[in-house]
């Protein structure tokens, strides 16, 4: 019964950070058409600039609003400097087969990954480092038993809920989210009726890059820091995409969540070495009897 | 009719010949020129052009972005030391056997994988490359977890040193290597100028007019990733036997870089495959070269040739997609 409960637990806040992952994959898929398996690099490299703020002697929530600023910003530069060309380049030969113009884009956002990684070893040496939580990580005593539960978990959860919940509303109420959501749904459309899709695709960027630095912050604590930590979370934050449907934002945190209580699961009563193959158990399983995902729309696998 | 076809046929199989008779002088003739240090950075090249092939079929050729290339070579690699090490084969028994190995993993994949596209392979493929060589821990007993099995090329036959002289250890893995590249070359050069290559550009291109001319995709897809299966593995193969087949000789980071010398020599071309692996296996050197007068520190040194081949990377794609051998590539198309 401990062990449910400690693992009930971890997959809760564990799954709140793969759905955080999940929902910036989504929502650049939804807006550029791309899946940037770039992002976490991205986020590494923002959580490392934080760290680098705490260990100068910054408050850990000065450079916990940087480090989200600095992924926003990221991911604008790389949609205008990489993946803007990409998109308006003329039609070479090699972009004019409908494959090879969806692997570019993957090919670039791999470039981008390695510059990334490289320059972080370069600037902050390869050896992992630890990355302070804002909260205690002891377990809450209930009656005398230390529950498998921290008020650090507490806090995760509030803060990818309220981000979720902040998201929603953004996409459904606001006027720029609606442009957004035009823009996902038919850019062409949404062009000639009069939205600037180039600013809503790097807004669609720089939201992803905020969401995923949020997540990089929210589990160096529990996972350490160093160049390619955080690749094993786009893996699993990939997974959770799929799963709920590439095209969903819902189905992404429920994706991120179901996802997590499988590692969570599998790595408490199984070994944590047979996480991969059980995530990838559960990509195929996905793949084969429901392509499209939990939420996804029926076209949602576009090529 | 069938006529005209067969000789076609025989014309096809002359020009591949002579593109690998041609490959193998230059390298005899560079590899006897090296010292050697470069004759063992010039076998490495050799095995990882076949694993650059693999990627330049199934990417370049039938359109499929696979990232998982590296955990098809573990399976080639470990089928060969399973071989080796167990059943006390020689490695020229051992690597044919293995190539079947991976060719049947090749086609597990196929039939799981080739009706997926685009980022959906890519990421799928991804999952599997981490996820295959944990099973090196998994099955502790067999595979010797974490620790690997050494292999490798173990010293020429005694007809090899009467004929020719005593090689060294380098130049041998270089002359183990050669007869492999250039087989493998043979047959990419075939694949690519037969009425097969045609169809698996047709699918590349467009899957429903290829399916309209007749072209059966979903089994040429299979047989796609079986053909680069047989290339990954035979490369694994040949990785391993550089010393040891591990779960650490085989990271994700061997696929990236595949695909990274795929695309910076040009990932349509196998002339383009084979420039982009002496580029990712030589930069570290020319770096070092061009560089050693500034006295850099370690830490910065070791990432710098990945820097750089990333940023080349993102160059090629943004700029000359068609890779150093594009330009040949858009000659032979405008006629």
């Amino acid at each position: 019964m401990d062990t449910f409960l400690a693992a009930l637990f971890s997959g809760t806040s564990r799954g709140a950070i793969y759905a955080l992952v999940a929902l910036g994959l989504v929502i650049v898929w939804r807006g550029a058409g791309i899946l940037n398996y770039a992002q976490m690099g991205q986020a590494m490299f923002s959580t490392y600039i934080a760290s680098t703020m705490i260990i100068n002697g910054n408050s850990y929530w000065l450079a916990f609003v940087v480090a989200i600023a600095v992924g926003a910003v990221m991911g604008v530069l790389l949609d205008i400097l990489v993946m803007r060309p990409l998109s308006n380049k003329k039609k070479t030969e090699l972009l004019s087969s409908e494959s090879m113009r969806a692997a570019i884009p993957v090919i670039a956002s791999l470039g981008i990954l390695g510059v990334l990684q490289a320059l972080a070893g370069i600037i902050w040496a390869a050896e992992e480092r630890g990355f302070p939580a804002p909260y205690a990580q002891e377990g809450f005593t209930v009656a005398g038993n230390v529950m498998p539960f921290t008020s650090f978990d507490v806090f995760v959860i509030t803060v990818v809920l309220t981000t979720l919940a902040l998201t929603t509303l953004f996409f459904k109420k606001t006027g720029v989210g609606l442009a957004m959501r035009a823009t996902a749904l038919n850019s062409e459309v949404a062009r000639l009726s009069g939205i600037r899709t180039n600013f809503t695709r790097s807004l669609s960027w720089a939201f992803s890059g905020a969401a995923s630095s949020l997540a990089g912050l929210l589990i160096t604590p529990t996972s350490n820091l160093s160049p390619n930590t955080l690749d094993l979370v786009l893996i699993i934050g990939f997974t959770a995409a799929v799963v709920g449907g590439l095209d969903s934002p819902a189905g992404a945190v429920i994706g991120g969540f179901l996802v997590g209580m499988v590692i969570s699961f599998v790595s408490f009563y199984d070994t944590p070495e047979d996480v991969f193959l059980a995530i990838l158990a559960v990509l195929i399983l996905v793949l084969i009897i429901r392509p499209r995902g939990i939420l996804g729309a029926k076209d949602a696998r576009r090529v | 009719m069938r006529a005209v076809s067969k000789s076609k046929n025989h014309s096809i199989v002359r020009k591949s010949l002579r593109r690998t008779i041609f490959f193998v002088i230059l390298i005899l003739l560079a590899g006897s020129s090296f010292e050697p240090y470069n004759q063992a950075q010039l076998a490495l090249v050799l095995i990882l052009f076949i694993g650059v092939l693999s990627v330049t079929l199934l990417t370049g050729i039938s359109g499929q972005l696979s990232l998982g290339q590296g955990a098809l070579m573990a399976v080639g690699g470990y089928c060969m030391a399973l071989l080796m090490t167990n059943q006390g084969y020689s490695l020229w028994v051992a690597i044919p056997l293995a190539i079947v190995g991976s060719a049947l993993a090749g086609l597990l994949l196929g039939v799981s994988a080739a009706r997926l596209t685009g980022p959906y392979l890519a990421g799928t493929t991804l999952v599997i490359a981490l996820a295959i060589p944990t099973l090196a821990n998994r099955f502790m007993s067999v595979l010797k977890g974490d620790e690997g099995l050494p292999v490798d090329v173990g010293y020429p036959p005694t007809w090899f040193v009467n004929l020719f002289g005593e090689p060294s250890y380098e130049e041998w893995q270089l002359y183990v290597a050669l007869p492999f590249a250039a087989i493998a070359l043979f047959f990419a050069s075939n694949i690519l100028l037969s009425r097969t290559g045609r169809m698996w550009r047709a699918i590349r291109d467009n899957e429903t007019a290829a399916s309209l001319s007749g072209v059966n995709f979903s089994r040429q897809k299979i047989f796609v990733f079986v053909v680069s299966a047989t290339f990954a593995g035979l490369s694994g193969a040949l990785y391993g036997l550089r010393g040891l087949v591990g779960p650490s000789v085989y990271p994700v980071s061997l696929s990236l870089l595949l695909l990274t010398a795929a695309v910076l020599g040009g990932i349509r071309s196998i002339f383009g495959a084979f420039i982009g692996t002496v580029i990712v296996v030589f930069l570290p050197d020319w770096i070092d070269a061009v560089l050693h007068s500034f006295e850099l520190s370690e830490q910065v040194s070791n990432f710098l040739p990945a820097l750089v081949s990333s940023l080349l990377l993102i160059l090629t794609v943004v700029i000359n997609p068609a890779g150093v051998a594009g330009t040949h590539l858009h000659k032979h198309k405008h006629k």
